[in-house]
């Protein structure tokens, strides 16, 4: 460490700790011994989001949210500002990893039962994150303005008409009148980059201050070190027989999010229209529908369940249920036993929820 | 427990408050037309030209069409024939605009108020003259069909339709001239959709196109063979400039793959080296 360096490492060690801070966070926080890369897909998602964050302002330099020049100005975007191209590509390739990336995290939390006592808030503030990384994905799909967003958005929007009483009210507060016009568009976008970023940090900050202040779990399969005594006293879990999360977790950490962009660039390199069908290339038209209306991926399974569901009504109702119980999961789910393998009830159901969604998904898509 | 129970219990019974009406509009909106609301729903030429009161030769209009190239592009019956398709009193109304089947005689001026390049050209040809000479010589639908007209092609021209008036040779020679320029306006539309199809934004280079097509197809309807020769030069010119736009958009679209897979590479080294770093764990 040359002269300057040291000078600046003891300025700040003597208003900061900042030995002390470097040692209690990366050398003696202690993780489980027999921890594995799924413990990794929470870090994947802030490397996720926070590219998120950095192309999205790059975008924003440019964009311009007025239904006149939106469709325009990202043309602009791909064509004329230097590298916008990729900035465009990394933002929309990585929102959609991004979710595939937190619904994976998810499932394997649900698989390791590690949303059990004492972790149920961190489940839940989990859980939101994911609703709100899913209205990110919404919010921002009108934004370019195309024939494909605006149509998905006029379907999208539709929806919460089927509820008695308040359903129009919520339609036209989302649309900002009757159909999607201009007005959504400002009205997404405020929503995109000015409501749905501070709720986000808010509950990301919640999230990994929880799992900080009560301690990673450690995964139930094979050598389980997890109490099963009554919860009676806040006691945080510390693994004194594991390892130091830097290097050994930071290292996996890290590798995860370097294959994270290395997925992102294979997708941009070899299926740059992967996630860019034709009608992303036309611009909204209120008068033209196109042939199949259609959204994004991650909405395909509930979209299609709606589709079959003959009451509409009671398609969406039964779908809001569906994530009250998906997110309040820890308080239904109050057996002791955390490995999935000694519980073949709950391994069916999951196996057969799996399922269900891999078909209504690829019905959906048809 | 009990507490979660009554609440699903309660959110289940929820549904049921929606109202009948309510739910029938819904569904019958939803998922189906509920998307089409700007557009307008009615047409009465259409229902009533589909309906079983129509007399047989007026009944198929309809059909014809809706398979036309006039269809695909948003042209519909009150842009050519007037009136107002959405209210049923008023659709065949002069009030509105209403103007029925042509003569023979007005079809040129009929197709003319929006094919003005093409009619001015017609009018100055063989066929032009003929016409107006005769009152009955070729006109528009003679070539292009009516109701169930399709986008123009080079192929138009063949020997079965030119020969029902005068001889081939003339038309031989002139289908010849424009065989080359139609090919590779062909070529570049077909280039440019496949471009469209790999996510590139080709309104512009597509508008150009489509100008260029129809300032040489209004050309064509001189039926002057030594016209369309002397300006097919002046064509493939301006046919070049779209062409070397969208070689250009290609050699974009090359460049950004490897700058990205030069990303691709060097995200792929970092992550094999961390890998062996992390491959022994110590404490």
């Amino acid at each position: 460490m040359n002269g300057t360096a040291k000078r600046i490492r003891n300025w700040l060690e003597v208003r900061v700790g900042l030995d002390e801070l470097i040692r209690s966070n990366l050398t003696d926080y202690r993780v489980p011994s027999n921890i594995n890369l799924f413990h990794t897909l929470g870090a994947v998602a802030v490397v996720g989001y926070l590219i998120q964050v950095i192309t999205g302002i790059c975008l924003l330099i440019y964009y311009i949210p007025h239904a006149d020049h939106a469709f325009r100005s990202v043309q602009e975007i791909m064509t004329r500002v230097p590298y916008g191209w990729l900035f465009r590509q990394m933002h929309v390739v990585g929102s959609n990893l991004l979710i595939a990336a937190v619904f994976v995290h998810m499932v394997t939390i649900f698989l390791m039962g590690n949303y059990k006592r004492p972790r149920e808030l961190t489940w839940i503030s989990g859980g939101l994150l994911m609703v709100i990384t899913l209205c990110f994905g919404f919010s921002g799909y009108l934004l370019p303005w195309t024939q494909l967003s605006y149509w998905a958005t006029t379907v999208a929007t539709s929806i919460p008409t089927a509820f008695p009483v308040v359903g129009d009210f919520v339609s036209r507060l989302l649309r900002g009148g009757s159909s999607v016009t201009g007005i959504t568009l400002t009205r997404f976008f405020a929503v995109h980059v000015s409501l749905l970023p501070p709720l986000f940090v808010f509950l990301m900050v919640v999230h990994i201050a929880l799992i900080r202040r009560i301690g990673l779990s450690a995964t139930p399969f094979g050598r389980s070190d997890e109490e099963k005594r009554p919860l009676t006293e806040f006691r945080k879990k510390l693994h004194p027989d594991g390892y130091p999360y830097y290097p050994y977790l930071l290292q996996k950490q890290a590798l995860m999010g370097i294959l994270y962009f290395v997925v992102m660039f294979l997708v941009i390199s070899f299926a740059p229209t992967f996630f860019f069908p034709e009608e992303a290339t036309v611009p909204a038209d209120a008068f033209k529908t196109p042939e199949s209306i259609r959204p994004e991926w991650y909405f395909l399974a509930p979209y299609q369940m709606l589709k079959i569901i003959p009451n509409k009504f009671l398609g969406i109702s039964l779908q809001i249920i569906l994530l009250a119980v998906f997110i309040f999961w820890p308080f239904l789910d109050t057996h002791k036993e955390k490995n999935i393998f000694k519980r073949p009830v709950l391994r069916g159901v999951f196996i057969a929820i799996m399922i269900a969604m891999v078909i209504l998904m690829w019905w959906g898509r048809r | 427990m009990r507490w979660y129970i009554m609440m699903l219990g309660l959110l289940l019974v929820f549904p049921l408050t929606a109202s009948g009406d309510y739910r029938e509009e819904f569904e019958q909106g939803f998922l189906t037309k509920t998307w089409s609301g700007q557009q307008p729903e009615e047409n009465f030429c259409i229902e009533c030209h589909s309906s079983d009161k129509m007399k047989p030769e007026f009944l198929t209009l309809a059909e014809e069409w809706k398979a036309s190239w006039h269809a695909q592009n948003g042209i519909a019956c009150h842009d050519c024939h007037g009136g107002d398709p959405k209210d049923s009193s008023m659709s065949m109304s002069p009030h509105r605009g209403f103007v029925g089947k042509p003569s023979p005689a007005e079809v040129p001026e009929f197709c003319g108020k929006c094919h003005i390049g093409i009619l001015k050209n017609y009018m100055e040809s063989g066929h032009g003259k003929a016409f107006r000479s005769s009152g009955n010589g070729p006109n528009c639908v003679t070539c292009h069909g009516s109701h169930g007209i399709q986008q123009a092609n080079i192929d138009i021209i063949n020997e079965q339709r030119c020969t029902k008036c005068h001889s081939y040779d003339r038309a031989r020679a002139m289908k010849q001239a424009l065989f080359l320029t139609e090919k590779k306006i062909g070529e570049l539309a077909a280039d440019l959709l496949t471009l469209r199809k790999e996510g590139v934004y080709i309104e512009d280079q597509r508008k150009n196109l489509f100008s260029i097509q129809a300032e040489f197809r209004a050309l064509f309807h001189s039926v002057d063979v030594n016209l369309v020769k002397d300006r097919t030069d002046e064509f493939s010119h301006k046919l070049a400039a779209v062409e070397k736009e969208i070689v250009s958009t290609r050699q974009e679209l090359r460049s950004r793959r490897n700058f990205s897979a030069f990303l691709l590479l060097v995200f792929a080294g970092m992550g094999s080296a961390l890998y062996l770093l992390t491959k022994t764990p110590k404490e």
